[in-house]
C-alpha cells in the first residue's frame, strides 16, 4: 500500500474526522481505528497527531467533547460534531474535490 | 492489567502539571490499544511494548509540545477574557474617575473658595467628614464612573465578581499604590538610620488617606455599579415580560 505524504495526510485528516463524527460521537481511539480500517491503513493516526487535531477542532467549536461512561464502567472522552462543524463538511468536500480535479488536469491521474 | 494512568503520569510529566483531563484521555487510549493487541493474540509483553511506543521518543516530544502549546493558548484565552471583562472596562472607569476627581480644577476660583469655606468639620466632629465639601461633591459623581465600569464589563460578558472588579478598578489601583508607598516607607525606616517614622502618626495619616482616596470612592463606585446592574436587570425582565 502506497504511503501518503504527511502534509496531504494532515490536510485531509480534518475532513475524514468530521465526516466520521457526522454519523455518531466517538472517542479518540475509535476515531483512529475506524479511519485506519476504512482507508485500509493508508490514513493512520498516532496519538501525537490525533489529539492535537481533535483539540484544534474543539477550539474552533467544530466538535464538542464530553466524558461518557461506557457499559463496562470505563470513562471515555467522546467527540461529537457541533452544528458549526456539520456546516464545514460540505465546503471542505468541495475544496478537496476542486483540488483533485486540478491535480487530475495537470497529471492526468484518474480515480480508480 | 497495567495502570495506564500511572504510566502516563510517569512518562509525560508535563501532562501531570498541565491537564489531568488529558492524562485520563491518553491513558484511556493506551488502555484500548493494549487490549486490542491482546485480542489480536499478541503476548502481554509485546502488547505492552507496542503500546508504550506511542508515548516514547519522537511521539513523546510531539505530545509534550502540543500540551505546552495548548496551555499557552489557554493562558492567552484567559488573559483575553480578563482584558475584555475587567482590565479594559476598569481602565475606562479609571479614566472617568481621574477626569471626575480633577474636575475640581475647572471650578471657577470664586466658587472654589466659597465651597472651601464650608468645610464640614464645622458641622460634624467625625474624622472622615473633615473632607472639604468640594471633594464630597466630586465623590457624588463617582457612581456614574462605577456604573460605566460595571456596564462595560457586563456587556463583555463579565461575571458578577468581574463586574465589581471593573467598577472598583480606580480604588484598587490607588489602594495598591498607597500600600506600596507605605511598605516602602516602612522598609526605609527600618534600614535607614535617621529616617523619620512615627507609627502612630503614620498609621493615622495612612488610614485617613485610604479612607479619602480608596474606601469612600470605592463605596460610591460600587453604589453606581449596583444601581446600573439593578436597572439592567429590571429592563431585561421587562423585555422578557413583553
Amino acid at each position: 500500500m502506497a504511503s501518503v505524504n504527511a502534509q496531504i495526510k494532515r490536510g485531509s485528516a480534518e475532513l475524514a474526522v468530521l465526516t466520521l463524527l457526522a454519523e455518531h460521537p466517538l472517542h479518540g481511539y475509535e476515531i483512529a481505528k475506524q479511519i485506519e480500517a476504512q482507508t485500509n491503513g493508508v490514513l493512520r493516526f498516532d496519538m501525537a497527531s490525533l489529539y492535537p487535531m481533535l483539540h484544534r477542532l474543539e477550539r474552533k467549536s467544530w466538535v464538542k467533547a464530553e466524558w461518557q461512561t461506557l457499559p463496562n464502567g470505563r470513562r471515555r472522552r467522546c467527540y461529537g460534531l457541533t452544528a458549526s462543524g456539520r456546516k464545514q463538511i460540505a465546503p471542505l468536500r468541495e475544496q478537496w474535490r476542486a483540488f483533485f480535479h486540478a491535480l487530475q488536469s495537470v497529471t492526468g491521474f484518474q480515480n480508480a | 492489567m497495567p495502570d495506564w494512568k500511572q504510566i502516563v503520569r510517569k512518562n509525560l510529566r508535563v501532562l501531570r502539571a498541565c491537564s489531568p483531563e488529558f492524562t485520563e484521555e491518553v491513558a484511556a487510549h493506551l488502555e484500548d490499544s493494549y487490549e486490542a493487541l491482546l485480542r489480536e493474540g499478541v503476548t502481554a509483553g509485546v502488547a505492552f511494548q507496542r503500546t508504550m511506543s506511542q508515548i516514547e521518543g519522537r511521539r513523546k516530544s510531539w505530545l509534550t509540545l502540543h500540551l505546552l502549546k495548548e496551555e499557552l493558548m489557554n493562558v492567552l484565552t484567559r488573559m483575553n477574557g480578563f482584558i475584555r471583562k475587567v482590565a479594559l472596562p476598569g481602565l475606562l472607569t479609571f479614566a472617568a474617575y481621574a477626569f471626575t476627581m480633577n474636575a475640581w480644577m475647572f471650578v471657577p476660583a470664586h466658587i472654589h473658595s466659597k465651597i472651601y469655606r464650608l468645610e464640614l468639620y464645622r458641622l460634624f466632629d467625625v474624622p472622615f467628614l473633615l473632607l472639604p465639601l468640594g471633594i464630597w461633591c466630586l465623590l457624588c459623581l463617582l457612581p456614574i464612573c462605577g456604573a460605566l465600569g460595571g456596564f462595560l464589563s457586563q456587556r463583555n460578558g463579565g461575571s458578577r465578581p468581574q463586574r465589581i472588579a471593573a467598577a472598583l478598578f480606580p480604588s484598587e489601583i490607588i489602594g495598591f499604590l498607597f500600600l506600596l508607598v507605605f511598605a516602602d516607607d516602612f522598609a526605609l525606616s527600618r534600614f535607614l538610620p535617621g529616617y523619620w517614622w512615627n507609627t502612630a502618626v503614620v498609621l493615622k495619616e495612612f488610614g485617613l488617606t485610604l479612607l479619602e482616596y480608596v474606601v469612600l470612592p470605592a463605596a460610591f463606585l460600587l453604589l453606581g455599579a449596583g444601581v446600573a446592574e439593578k436597572i439592567g436587570r429590571d429592563r431585561s425582565q421587562t423585555h422578557c415580560n413583553i
